[in-house]
């Protein structure tokens, strides 16, 4: 009963406060009139009995302060109170809290967007049941010399046919098909695979099913599966898309099912997955398949790993001249889409967190400065008789609420952020799609974000509390900081300028490497906006022999030769080619080669390199100069003509040191014991990177005719120069589309275009850390402004008697630069100190530029020092317009 | 008057007060400086909070009323459950101060 009473008496204290309030200002109001009545009726006179009869009392408000003490849900209404009085008093000085809730904002913000980035494509388990059973399976042999290399259908074979310990051996390859569904044919990203590919991911279809186990024969029907997206978009979701026959490059597919959305292996993009029908191959190569399997339980990775090599050594035993030291590496799957990614997310986490240091600083210094001019006030207070444990709850509740405030704010700039990140298509990053602000990220940032207002609170509350009354309030605002606040300012404005430089000497670092970068040599001196591309995939029947069922190559080389004549004879175009690669970084092969007089372990150790196979005008439409010998005339491209090769600058040295490559004997793709498959180098070309701008400083390469030997594929690029390519491009579709209208024609790219999607991940990187070092420079520089202004404002009485005793006024204000200096000084050695300890982390970012470049070290102290002098510089200069007499007499 | 002992002894003073009928707050200081032979004067300080805190605990209730000068004042009575503790705690009180002076009697009787 009483506990209720107690209840409904806080609910009323609560909710009906200003009533309550009301009541007890009457009550005690009344009292007090009855008592004067009282001492009237005993012949006091009106004016000293309400005297008397105030002391005896004790005042009306302390009373009504008693009153108030003991009220139920006084605890509550009293941080009501709190936080009430703290919200009046942050927008009493708007310029404070607004730059203390903005610090913590973008300090708050960006750690959380950050760090769910971090967690999303790092930590978080991928969308696959039991992720940490995937492994990826690759081959590392010579010649082919990669790292983790694709595996050919022959190792497939092999690998399945002796596996025990994945639950089964799949492989998969990367395939675009061309969807001829409706009017326009469009191109799906997507992979062919192979028996048990869906199991082992262990994601269920949506709807209808995968493929059977025994559907992968050569004489199995052609069956796909969608992805929901897809299956959506083009189909509209009807239930009657499955078992629907579409055209994929004009040769009939079944569906069969449709996966979820939230599926997309091997690539973000990957829509589509067609059943692997293979055919016993005839020989070794050639490598285009990635395997991938689960463990079964119980086994491990690195019994796996026994396994595979196991495997690996066997099959180099029966073909000694296809592998030398085959090893089957097992990656778990994690690992393999990462590369990269994971220093680059240390990195930027590392500098996310410099910048929320920062911002935290930032918020210290504000307070402590704050704190202090509000020593007066709170003296007031306390000889008012509030008690100290109040204030110093009040001033905790005001940070709080700014910390507050920030956190909110900061939150919400997270999930803006995200957004915006997830939208740009500047992140490389696999899984970026599933990243969402998570709840522990969240809850991180709201301790994060409590516990700095506590902190922060704490100190200066502290301090202010701890001190008498008395002292506060004779000395007013001329009282001096403590030599303690003033030396935790330095130390703070001294971390603060360390972290900013280290942080700029990370992003300075970033972007003259990405500059060098983008002014590295691409080889093409074709001016870039008057190339365009366009990525062309006939059907592929029209190229089956139908006999043999085989590639017909003739056909193959014909079809481009005539489609490269047509477009030649456009109007505006200069130039036309034909080609299964583009720089910097599309290529589509890569051998190795021999050289005349090697022998077959000499020739294992030549490289392998990037092999455009081009037809028509190639070097002279991208503008690539032919240093020696000649280009490829319409000779070579015949079926009968004798084999031709060019080289690049580099190989050619490699190849041929001190000798006239021109003339010398070439043998494509490796050793042989024949000499009579070699070919004869007839030119030399610059150096064009395929592999990625990043290695444009040694790009060799060697190009071949499109003749019929040397087709491989149907997929091909079509390259051609004009007069400022915008002009022309559309015509050029339409001639396409007049030339085959089976075929399947991408988007075009304009040579810029190209280039800059190439280094589209480095772009990121780097922005994104300028963009940090950029808000961390403003952040250091509002420290170092409001720090100086501070203690201009603190020691105005000290300056005044300067300038009163005779000093000129430039050096008050050289007393002022000098500190700022000083402190700006210290700040940047030791921020230099540790940057140097820490850069060398970025090296493998860099591009051109070592990690201790003096130039960007040199550069980003003087930036940093210059700004923090500039900030100085007002309060400087106001320091310097004091006027003596309103100093002294300055309270 | 600060203590637990004191406050409870207010609250019991407070009780009987209105005991004996309806009263404004400074009625109730005199009227407990009057059962008491003057020997406690509460002032407003200590009066005002025990009756608040007296009247959330549901033992007393309050109105507005006007004083004998015609003055507006919050009035406070016994409620029935307050009645019920005041009974209560004179019982305790009783007991309490037998038990002390039996102590104290036998202290001094060695």
């Amino acid at each position: 009963m009483k506990m209720w009473t107690r209840l409904a008496s806080a609910w009323r204290n609560l909710f009906r406060s200003t009533t309550v309030e009301r009541d007890l200002d009457r009550e005690m109001n009344g009292y007090l009139d009855l008592l004067t009545d009282e001492k009237i009726a005993r012949g006091d006179s009106p004016a000293s009995a309400r005297r008397a009869a105030l002391l005896e009392m004790g005042g009306v408000e302390p009373v009504k302060e008693r009153v108030r003490d003991v009220r139920a849900g006084q605890l509550v209404e009293t941080a009501l109170r709190d936080l009430r009085y703290g919200a009046r008093m942050l927008a009493r000085t708007p310029g404070f809290s607004l730059a203390a809730i903005l610090a913590l904002t973008l300090g708050i913000g960006a750690t959380t967007v950050i760090f769910s980035l971090v967690y999303g494509v790092l930590f978080r388990p991928l969308p696959y049941p039991d992720d940490d059973r995937l492994a990826m399976v690759a081959m590392h042999f010579t010649p082919q010399n990669a790292e983790r290399g694709p595996m050919s259908i022959a190792d497939y074979l092999d690998w399945r046919a002796a596996n025990r310990s994945f639950e089964d051996a799949v492989v998969y390859q990367f395939d675009r098909f061309p969807l001829i569904a409706g009017d326009e044919p469009a191109e799906i990203t997507g992979a062919t695979v192979s028996a048990g590919f869906f199991s082992a991911l262990g994601v269920p279809p949506l709807a209808g099913r995968v493929f059977g186990a025994h559907e992968h024969e050569p004489s199995s029907d052609a069956l796909i599966v969608i992805g929901e997206d897809l299956w959506r978009r083009r189909f509209g979701g009807r239930a009657d898309a499955i078992g629907q026959v579409v055209s994929i490059g004009s040769t009939p597919h079944t569906i069969v099912g449709v996966m979820p959305a939230s599926f997309h292996f091997p690539q973000r993009d990957s829509e589509m997955w067609a059943n692997m029908r293979p055919r016993p191959p005839s020989r070794r190569g050639p490598f285009f398949l990635a395997g991938v399997g689960r463990l079964k339980p119980g086994v491990t990775l690195a019994q796996a790993q026994a396994e595979t090599n196991t495997i690996g050594r066997a099959i180099e035993q029966a073909n000694p001249r296809n592998y030398t030291n085959l090893t089957m590496p097992v990656v778990p799957m994690r690992d393999v889409l990462i590369d990269n990614a994971g220093l680059v997310l240390f990195v930027i986490s590392a500098a996310v967190g410099s910048v929320l240091l920062i911002a935290l600083a930032n918020v210290a210094n504000l307070l402590l400065a704050r704190a202090a001019t509000r020593r007066r006030e709170i003296a007031l207070r306390l000889s008012l008789g509030a008690s100290r444990a109040r204030i110093i709850r009040q001033l905790l509740t005001e940070s709080v609420l700014l910390s507050g405030i920030g956190g909110l704010a900061g939150i919400a700039l997270a999930h803006g952020g995200l957004v915006l990140l997830k939208a740009s298509d500047a992140t490389p990053f696999h899984r970026i799609n599933e990243v969402v602000i998570d709840g522990r990220i969240l809850a991180f940032t709201c301790v994060i974000s409590i516990l700095s207002g506590v902190l922060f609170g704490l100190a200066p509350a502290w301090q202010s509390a701890q001190e008498t009354p008395n002292v506060a309030l004779k000395d007013g605002a001329r009282g001096q900081t403590s030599g303690r606040t003033r030396r935790g300012h330095a130390v703070l404005i001294v971390a603060e300028i360390a972290l900013a430089l280290i942080l700029l000497v990370g992003a300075g670092l970033l972007l003259r490497s990405f500059v060098l970068l983008q002014r590295a040599n691409t080889g093409v001196r074709a001016p870039v906006q008057d190339v365009v591309t366009l990525g062309l995939t006939p059907p592929a029947r029209k190229f089956r022999n139908a006999q043999t069922n085989e590639l017909d190559r003739p056909r193959v080389t014909a079809y481009y030769t005539e489609l490269v004549d047509r477009l030649k004879r456009m109007p505006r175009v200069q130039a036309v080619s034909v080609s299964d690669t583009l720089p910097p970084n599309l290529m589509s092969w890569a051998d190795s080669f021999a050289l005349e007089g090697q022998t077959f372990e000499q020739a294992q150790a030549n490289p392998t390199v990037p092999l455009p196979i081009v037809l028509g005008d190639y070097f002279r439409t991208l503008g690539i100069p032919v240093i020696k010998g000649r280009a490829f005339t319409e000779r070579d491209f015949h079926a009968d003509a004798p084999s031709v090769v060019l080289l690049s600058a580099s190989l050619a040295r490699l190849c041929f040191p001190g000798r006239d490559p021109i003339g010398q004997r070439f043998k494509v793709s490796g050793w042989s014991p024949n000499n009579d498959d070699y070919s004869e180098v007839v030119g030399i070309a610059a150096d064009v990177p395929y592999d990625g701008l990043q290695n444009s400083a040694n790009a060799q390469a060697y190009y071949l005719p499109l003749q019929p030997a040397n087709v491989m594929g149907t997929r091909m690029a079509v390259i051609v120069r004009g007069d400022d390519a915008r002009t022309f491009t559309e015509a050029v579709r339409r001639e396409l589309r007049a030339f085959d209208p089976e075929m399947v024609v991408s988007q075009p790219q304009s040579l810029d275009q190209l280039l800059s999607a190439s280094v589209s991940g480095q772009r990121f990187r780097t922005v994104l850390l300028t963009l940090f070092a950029g808000v961390a420079i403003l952040l250091a520089a509002i420290g170092i402004y409001g720090v100086i202004a501070y203690a201009v404002a603190q020691r105005t009485h000290e300056m005044g008697l300067r300038l009163a005793l005779g000093a000129a006024r430039h050096d008050v204000f050289r007393l002022v630069m000098g500190d700022a200096a000083k402190l700006t000084a210290v700040g940047v050695v030791i921020g230099l100190a540790v940057a140097f300890v820490l850069t060398r982390w970025l090296s493998t970012l860099l591009f051109g530029i070592g990690a201790r470049d003096p130039l960007t070290f040199a550069g980003v102290s003087l930036t940093l020092m210059a700004v923090a002098l500039m900030a100085a510089f007002v309060p400087a200069s106001r320091a310097m317009r004091i006027d003596p007499m309103t100093a002294l007499r300055q309270d | 008057m600060g203590t637990n002992l004191l406050q409870g002894t207010l609250d019991l003073l407070i009780l009987k007060a209105l005991a004996l009928g309806e009263m404004h707050g400074l009625g109730i200081s005199r009227r407990i400086g009057q059962i008491t032979d003057g020997a406690f004067q509460v002032g407003a300080g200590s009066l005002f909070p025990a009756l608040h805190r007296l009247e959330e605990a549901g033992w007393l209730t309050s109105s507005w009323g006007e004083s004998e000068n015609r003055r507006k004042a919050r009035f406070y009575r016994l409620s029935r459950a307050g009645r019920r503790q005041l009974d209560a705690e004179t019982q305790e009180w009783s007991r309490i101060s037998v038990a002390i002076a039996a102590a104290l009697r036998a202290t001094h009787a060695t």
